[in-house]
């Protein structure tokens, strides 16, 4: 099988032979984990790496993995791509990313193995991973970093801490990072698809955001007025209750007719810190929550039809939506959705494609 | 003067494209996520020079040359 999934909730190192052990004959050429932070991270991706040693092994940690058709915890979830799939692999490490993260070594490795400039690399025939510290606020800077080298897709997630917001980490050909990142570029010998899902529709009201600190991804004003203020005129609540409107009612940055959504994290004073940058002179949706679960299925439908058949799918799939189908005791039905399609994913602080998104499920369709 | 900022997003849009259809979207995307919408803006939008400074800041960063009005009259 060209793309094999495993998963375990053992504890190392009995955790890796198990996905060994369910890898079977695939000889990967990228293995692909997601791990629950309670898997000590060096010894998780040292233990990766060993199993594999022939293969570019990378991953990141979690708040929660998806595998075999479930949402988990605790666990660590496994894709093992093999040379039917991939026909070359090339994996870099983007360090000290608060000090402004710097993508050109990795592009340089990436041109020496590919032999072809950043520029000029066919998109249509490469596609590319991005695992990134998900508490180093910079995610922004790096997707911008990354589309000035390249047009190639760079699609991916921030690492996770199950919610502690103490430490992520991303993994690399054996050591854990953090504060840091990590890109994958792929030579794929099939077809993939992107698909972007967000449950999401337009209320009709806009907001622009008029003054912001964009370092803080903080919004001070929108239309001229305290960020607070005219929020909670949008959605229709007094300002006292505008925090438990955030996650039914984030914004979207249109882009192409689609939302990209910019979710709000918390109240400071008059001002609203957001999950993700809003720029100055932003102009942005005000969204209302529909159905996770059908839309995505929905989505999965329409990747399916487009490409004829799913092989395989990374599905980045954002916390906030987690939490929601958690606090609807709707899990098993979005696991359910990849029943069938050998699929993981993980609950990350942040989704990756163009930019840094946020309440998305951003999908890497094989 | 109207009509350089546009000007100045075409420009930027059709060397990083370079005609592929793609390209031109994800292009077109990157600008909007970096604050420049090109839809916003008309062969009679007014020539804010606050607009121009961030597109000739962004078109460098894509690696993209703009030809300046002066030079070009």
């Amino acid at each position: 099988m060209p793309i094999a999934t495993a998963y375990s909730t053992k504890p190392l190192p009995d955790a890796v032979a198990d996905l060994k052990r369910q890898c079977g004959n695939c000889q990967p050429q990228v293995v692909v984990f997601f791990a629950s932070p309670r898997y000590d991270p060096h010894a998780i991706s040292q233990q990766m790496q060993a199993a594999f040693p022939d293969a570019c092994v990378v991953g990141c940690s979690t708040a929660g993995e998806i595998a075999a058709g479930k949402m988990m915890s605790g666990s660590v979830v496994a894709m093992f791509l093999d040379a039917d799939v991939v026909e070359d692999a090339a994996a870099a490490v983007v360090g000290n990313l608060r000090s402004g993260p710097r993508v050109r070594e990795a592009f340089a490795e990436f041109e020496r193995r590919f032999q072809t400039p950043a520029s000029h690399l066919d998109i249509r025939k490469y596609v590319g991973l991005v695992l990134v510290d998900g508490l180093s606020g910079t995610e922004e800077r790096l997707m911008e970093e990354i589309g000035n080298r390249t047009d190639v897709f760079f699609v991916g997630g921030a690492a996770a801490d199950d919610l502690k917001f103490q430490a992520t980490h991303v993994f690399a050909g054996g050591r854990a990072h953090a504060n840091a990142a990590v890109l994958v570029l792929l030579r794929l010998k099939r077809d993939f698809k992107i698909v972007k899902t967000q449950s999401f529709k337009l209320t009709g009201k806009r907001l622009v955001a008029t003054q912001v600190d964009e370092a803080l991804r903080k919004v001070v004003q929108f239309d001229h007025r305290p960020a607070v203020d005219a929020y909670a005129a949008a959605v229709g609540v007094p300002q006292k209750q505008v925090a438990a409107c955030f996650m039914r009612h984030p914004l979207g940055l249109m882009v192409n007719g689609e939302p990209f959504v910019r979710s709000p994290q918390r109240v400071d004073g008059q001002s609203m810190v957001f999950y993700c940058q809003i720029k100055q002179g932003m102009q942005l949706e005000v969204l209302e929550g529909t159905d996770i679960v059908a839309d995505t299925r929905a989505a999965i439908q329409a990747g399916k039809s487009a490409m004829g058949a799913i092989s395989g799918l990374i599905d980045f799939h954002c916390i906030l939506r987690t939490l929601e189908l958690c606090n609807e005791n709707r899990c098993d039905q979005y696991g359910a959705i990849f029943s069938g399609i050998p699929a993981i994913g993980f609950s990350t602080y942040g989704e990756e494609y163009l930019g840094h998104i946020n309440q998305t499920s951003t999908i890497l369709l094989f | 003067m109207a009509g350089q900022i546009k000007c100045m997003i075409d420009s930027i849009i059709q060397q990083r494209a370079r005609g592929d259809p793609l390209i031109r979207i994800m292009t077109k995307s990157k600008l909007i996520l970096r604050g420049v919408d090109p839809d916003r803006f008309s062969g009679s939008s007014a020539d804010d020079p606050e607009v121009m400074v961030i597109i000739k800041a962004i078109a460098a960063e894509l690696g993209t040359a703009l030809e300046s009005t002066k030079e070009r009259n």
